[in-house]
């Protein structure tokens, strides 16, 4: 469970938002302008803030930059109309985690606030090693077992399990494949992901009794012991 | 624009007119001046010429025999009949010793030596008898004893090509600017009804029919360049314009049948008592469709934000390597359709573009071959440079587009009545044909296979190479 800070002026949107969250068993509080939306971030402790970007008093990138020049830490989501690649680089710059396009899927929503909590903190030495169950990547050597068997990945198999891996657990959408995995910000209109997931499947899950790799229906995937 | 009595003053015409009869003006004036001192002048100097030398030579009979022998000298020239010069020599008092003159006509100088320059009038026999007045240039001079020596030569011819000169000048001069105005007028009118033809063509346009052309005398000066642009600019418009009310009507249309499922599904669930589970599933569905819609609006707006220029980050990226992601991306979902995927990307291929349009173009592309290529075929994907293009090629084994189609193909929602049944949006190659004219390349449409059995889609997209 996370506790969620949602910054969003459009009430109908908002308690959407807030629904969606906390059906996916997230503990979620609400702010409807940038002003007071960046006291509460100040103020509390939060996992995460959805920011909508254009709010009154203070719009969302203002509020985001002011909150990581004050010092402040809890990642962040723009929820934003505006979806131009410039756009979403300008809320990358100020200091956001990511950027959802609206209208959105509640999944797509719930997984990028679902992956945005695990970040990792700046002060923790970076990972070499990483674990799920009984898989096992050495992200130096760049190799990967099961059951101390050695599987060979191709390049963007090993990239595709390694974030698969980072977020153990999370259900992971195409979209977030596409764009961290690809770095596309535009859906190929064939199946594409899908083959992939299911190469990489062939080649993680198929001679082992147990499969790591699930289909979460209407949303995407999700790696987990 | 204003009309009034004066309105004609402002017009361009009249402008240009009245500098033609000035310039004009000036210059006539300018020529006559030079005939007159061409003319005038040098019989001027030539007068002179002539009184100098004849100075001189009585000049030497004075330095060889004194005066005696200069006096002499005049005595005897001025009693030779015919001679061009008329002389006068007289006493100090006044008294002719010999001369053509009944007295002085012109007072002379007092300190000795001192020749003078004088022209004067004088009276001159014809021979009928009669006696005429005419113009003459002289010397007059104080010879040592005193005594007053004139010598000159007339110069009445001189005086007649100067009335001539001048009365042809003032008769001539106002024909000539009256001339040169009516020239400017008639000139500047025709440059004038040329621009009017214009400025009609331009209301015409103003006023909402893009059909009008402006005419094109086929002399080739400025104004039918400037036509033959106006009219190619015209043609661009109008088809903007006829594409842009098709794609007003298009969107209407393609989002019509969605969005009137989308209603009938939603009324039909209304009526029909439901349990929980297939109410779930009408909603699952209508948010599908609702999706769908959406895709569609967003590649709507990429297209105008491209059409706009106002989308893309033009900078230097290596092809090959965004190429070889695609053909990684796509070469699985390929061959699971039972398709052979064939890729060749040669390296390195530099341009000056973004990374991320080239990427949904392309894929675009090879959206389309995976769609439309039947079980078995096969897809090929090739960059290749040239000296200064990189061309990407993606041909397929399906259909194919017939060339009296291939224009249309690439205009928005246009579908081939074959590809109706397939989902897409209608856009794919519309928008690869926006990105490829962002980065001033074109997207050809061509046979995989040529005739005698053409088939299969060949897309081409070339783009410059940075160099």
């Amino acid at each position: 469970m996370m506790r969620v800070l949602v910054i969003e002026d459009d009430r109908e949107h908002a308690t959407f938002i807030n629904k969606v969250l906390s059906e996916a068993g997230h503990d979620v509080e609400t702010a409807y302008d940038g002003a007071n939306g960046l006291a509460m971030a100040r103020d509390r402790e939060f996992d995460a803030l959805v920011v909508d970007r254009m709010l009154p008093e203070k719009d969302g990138l203002k509020l985001v930059e002011e909150y990581r020049n004050g010092g402040g830490q809890t990642p962040a989501l723009f929820l934003s109309a505006l979806s131009d690649v410039d756009n979403r680089v300008e809320g990358l710059k100020v200091g956001a985690d990511d950027y959802l396009a609206k209208p959105f899927a509640p999944a797509e929503l719930a997984a990028r606030v679902e992956a945005l909590g695990r970040r990792q903190s700046k002060e923790e030495p970076p990972v070499t090693k990483l674990k799920v169950g009984d898989l096992e990547m050495d992200l130096l050597a760049r190799k990967v077992w099961r059951q101390g068997q050695k599987i060979d990945l191709q390049p963007r198999e090993f990239r595709l399990l390694e974030f698969l891996m980072r977020h153990a657990g999370q259900v992971v959408t195409r979209t977030m494949l596409l764009e961290k995995v690809w770095d596309y910000h535009f859906d190929p209109q064939t199946n594409v992901i899908d083959v992939h997931i299911s190469r990489l499947r062939a080649k993680i899950d198929k001679d082992f009794d147990e499969a790591l790799l699930q289909t979460v229906r209407g949303a995407g995937y999700c790696l987990q012991a | 624009m204003k009309s009034g009595p004066f309105a004609f003053v402002r017009t361009s015409t009249f402008r240009l007119a009245l500098v033609y009869s000035v310039l004009f003006g000036l210059f006539s004036f300018l020529l006559l001046a030079y005939l007159y001192q061409a003319t005038v002048g040098s019989l001027r100097a030539e007068a002179d010429e002539r009184l100098d030398a004849e100075m001189r030579a009585l000049g030497l009979a004075y330095n060889a025999g004194g005066l005696e022998r200069l006096e002499q000298s005049v005595i005897e020239r001025a009693l030779v009949p015919g001679a061009p010069f008329r002389y006068q020599l007289e006493t100090p008092d006044g008294e002719r010793i010999i001369g053509d003159f009944p007295y002085l006509p012109v007072s002379p100088p007092e300190p000795v030596g001192e020749v003078r320059m004088v022209s004067l009038s004088i009276e001159m026999p014809r021979g009928n008898g009669e006696t005429v007045v005419t113009e003459a240039e002289g010397r007059i001079v104080r010879l040592a004893n005193g005594n007053v020596l004139l010598v000159a030569i007339e110069t009445g011819e001189r005086g007649r090509i100067v009335r001539r000169i001048t009365s042809a000048v003032t008769t001539a001069a106002p024909i000539g600017v009256l001339l040169a105005l009516v020239g400017g007028i008639f000139i500047s009118r025709y440059a004038a009804r040329r621009a009017e033809q214009l400025t009609r063509t331009t209301e015409e346009i103003v006023a909402g029919n893009l059909s009008i052309r402006a005419p094109v005398q086929g002399s080739g000066d400025e104004f039918d360049r400037l036509a033959t642009h106006l009219n190619t600019m015209l043609e661009k418009l109008e088809r903007l314009m006829a594409a842009s009310r098709h794609s007003g009507d298009a969107i209407a249309h393609d989002l019509r049948s969605p969005l009137s499922r989308l209603r009938n599904r939603l009324e039909e669930a209304l009526l029909s008592p439901m349990d929980q589970e297939s109410a779930r599933e009408t909603l699952a569905s209508t948010v599908e469709e609702v999706d769908r819609v959406l895709l569609t609006f967003n590649a709507i707006l990429r297209l105008s934000r491209l059409d706009a220029g106002s989308e893309g980050r033009m900078v230097k990226i290596d092809l090959h390597d965004v190429l070889e992601e695609l053909a990684e991306l796509y070469e699985p979902a390929c061959e699971d359709a039972g398709l052979t995927f064939h890729s060749d990307i040669s390296q390195p291929i530099i341009v000056l573009g973004d990374r991320e349009l080239i990427a949904q173009a392309v894929s675009n592309l090879l959206d389309n071959a995976m769609k439309y290529t039947p079980e078995g075929g096969t897809i090929r994907f090739t960059a290749r440079r040239t000296s200064d293009s990189v061309v990407i090629t993606v041909s397929d084994d399906g259909p194919g587009i017939p060339e009296h189609m291939r224009d249309k193909a690439k205009e928005r929602f246009f579908r081939l009545d074959s590809a109706r049944t397939q989902s897409g949006s209608g856009l794919g190659l519309a928008l690869a044909d926006a990105v490829a004219e962002l980065h001033k390349g074109h997207l050809d449409l061509l046979w995989t296979q040529g005739p005698p059995e053409p088939k299969g889609l060949k897309a081409v997209l070339t783009l410059p190479r940075d160099k």
